[in-house]
């Protein structure tokens, strides 16, 4: 009998009147994990761009809720009013990092264009059917000298700020755009400078640390993926720490050869802790990150080595290709992908310096045991990853970027794109691909679409900062 | 009177069709004005999402003075058949040597036959490890 169910108790407090806690998310990443209800929908980045299916890009809405008659189908579709923007990466106007701020809400989705540069505003007040209420052009994105947005956080007081791989010629530097609560352009978040590549970045307020990584220029990766390219430093391997309230760079750390293209970067959810982690996606490993407080600075180190594997039909050695990590909300798992391989992983990272394999699916890409779900051949490999905010189920899509598409898994442009899911039993620290869950994009009325990012209307595992 | 260039798209579909480019427009703005658009994403020339080949240019109309030209060439020249509005940053010489053309910036000089879509663009970069 749990304690919910003792006769004569009082129903717990939800209001967290000790924490102040008036505004949009979760008191603490303890109380997302406890308040946070089963996701009911999924909003996926949906796109059309690259392929040749003439129509705009859209924001996929998807029923997750097993006792639903639409369960695992895409049953909204926000088109956006131009071809051409690839949906990639977006976030919210606002989430726990402003629980404080009475009267916001979590409801706008920041849906940027990562090849047009123009950037949306998603109206979720009707969560099954959003709207789109709000355009900024890629003319005014480029007054600032700046293009591609990648990364939305949203940080307290209803700001936004959007990582910009490059200039309004699509070369370096990149940096940062910051928009206010009405969803202007309020300007260049740093002094322009600060950083040549740009792609990720994460904030951790109480430690007045923010730490963003590296992919390309946009003008090198928006083509495709060219290894001369590698060769000649075109491509990123450094992150950097960031004076959060100052918005300068303090330290940058090169990760050397095996920390080639740092892409995903996640400081733990507590507040309180300076580690963190980075995938680098060509390299194949994982670094852990930490201050090192005797040193008076931030330290990084290999914590995980994905080995590249020998296939009959490739010349080469295949590498993993980690293009996407994500720490449970109780900070107790890093889970990721290898997209190349085929493989989603789980590893049990309560001591960060030491992580520990829990548990690994393999399923489509080049090496994946499963080749199929419900008699649909899967394309490519696990690539972008969501996790429910209590830890048990991981979902994701299989698209990286259509161009990067086109050159490793030929046919997923063909096929489109799926969402798959796995249960997760985190107290046993187990992995289970759910063969009953199948989202197909393959089958969309104007024809096959990639599917990226994923969002829970409630917040996930990758959207929420704590101040 | 305004000159307009016939530029044919040749479809990943096998199918092929023509657009009457203006003087003063790109090859993806003139088929803006048809039912269908070739691919594109960035519009600046940074992304390649629109790179097209040059399959065959007719150099008649260009330099009708120049008898040797007035054939169409097997190996047709993507710097004489087309001008650009800024610099194509998503090609590299190699891709121009080969007759790889950014429609989204380019301006056609002459009749012109081009294979476009994602077929026609994969072409910029192959699977470095296969």
């Amino acid at each position: 009998m749990s304690d919910a169910d003792t006769p004569g108790d009082v129903e717990p407090s939800r209001d967290h009147e000790h924490h102040g806690h008036e505004g949009p998310g979760y008191a603490t990443p303890q109380a997302a994990l406890e308040e946070g209800e089963r996701e009911e929908l999924a909003y996926v980045m949906s796109l059309y761009t690259g392929t040749d299916v003439d129509e705009p890009d859209f924001v996929a809405v998807v029923d997750l809720d097993p006792d639903s008659e639409t369960y695992s189908e895409i049953v909204d579709r926000v088109e956006m009013p131009e071809k051409g923007d690839e949906l990639h990466h977006f976030g919210w106007n606002a989430c726990s990092s402003s629980c404080h701020v009475e009267g916001l809400e979590r409801r706008h989705l920041i849906v940027p264009g990562q090849r047009s540069s123009r950037i949306h505003v998603v109206d979720t007040k009707d969560r099954r059917n959003p709207e789109l209420v709000e355009v900024i052009e890629p003319e005014d994105v480029f007054e600032y000298d700046l293009s591609a947005p990648h990364t939305v956080h949203c940080v307290p007081e209803g700001k936004i700020i959007i990582s910009m791989l490059g200039d309004a010629d699509g070369e370096l530097p990149g940096g940062f755009l910051e928009l206010n609560h009405d969803f202007e352009i309020e300007g260049r978040w740093e002094p322009p400078g600060e950083i040549e590549m740009n792609y990720d970045y994460w904030y951790q307020p109480r430690q007045n640390v923010m730490v963003s990584t590296e992919w390309a220029a946009p003008k090198t990766y928006y083509p495709g993926f060219d290894l001369e390219d590698v060769e000649d430093g075109k491509y990123g391997r450094r992150i950097h720490f960031w004076d959060w309230e100052n918005g300068t760079v303090e330290q940058t750390i090169d990760l050397g050869e095996e920390g080639q293209i740092p892409l995903e970067v996640r400081f733990l959810h507590t507040p309180e802790s300076t580690h963190g982690f980075v995938g680098a996606a060509l390299s194949s490993n994982i670094f852990h990150f930490w201050y090192d407080a005797d040193a008076g600075e931030y330290r990084a180190e290999k914590a995980i080595d994905f080995e590249a594997r020998e296939h009959e039909d490739w010349e080469m050695p295949v590498p993993g290709l980690t293009t996407d990590i994500l720490l449970s909300m109780d900070d107790r798992y890093l889970f990721g992908s290898n997209w190349l391989h085929g493989e989603l992983w789980m590893y049990d990272v309560s001591d960060p310096s030491n992580p520990r394999r829990a548990d690994s699916l393999s399923v489509g890409g080049t090496f994946g045991e499963v080749r199929e779900v419900q008699g649909r051949e899967l394309a490519a490999g696990p690539q972008m990853i969501q996790l429910s905010l209590d830890g048990e189920r991981l979902y994701w899509t299989t698209s990286l970027f259509s161009t990067w598409d086109d050159q490793f898994y030929p046919e997923e442009s063909e096929r489109g794109s799926v969402m798959l899911k796995a249960d997760v039993d985190p107290r046993n620290g187990t992995l289970e691909l759910d063969e009953d869950f199948l989202v197909d994009w393959g089958e969309c009325p104007a024809g096959p679409a990639r599917a990226h990012e994923i969002r829970w209307p409630d917040g996930d595992c990758t959207s929420d900062v704590w101040q | 009177m305004t000159e307009t260039y016939a530029v044919v798209l040749e479809e990943p579909d096998g199918s092929s069709r023509t657009v009457e480019v203006e003087p003063d427009e790109t090859v993806l703005e003139a088929s803006e004005r048809t039912d269908r658009t070739v691919p594109f994403g960035c519009r600046t020339g940074a992304c390649g999402t629109c790179a097209g080949r040059l399959l065959e240019a007719d150099r008649a109309e260009a330099e009708s003075d120049d008898e040797s030209a007035a054939e169409p060439t097997d190996d047709p020249d993507v710097a004489a058949a087309f001008a650009y509005r800024r610099e194509p940053r998503a090609l590299k010489p190699r891709h121009r040597e080969d007759g790889y053309v950014l429609l989204c910036i380019a301006t056609p000089r002459m009749d012109c036959r081009v294979a476009v879509g994602s077929r026609a663009r994969s072409g910029l970069v192959d699977n470095p490890w296969k």
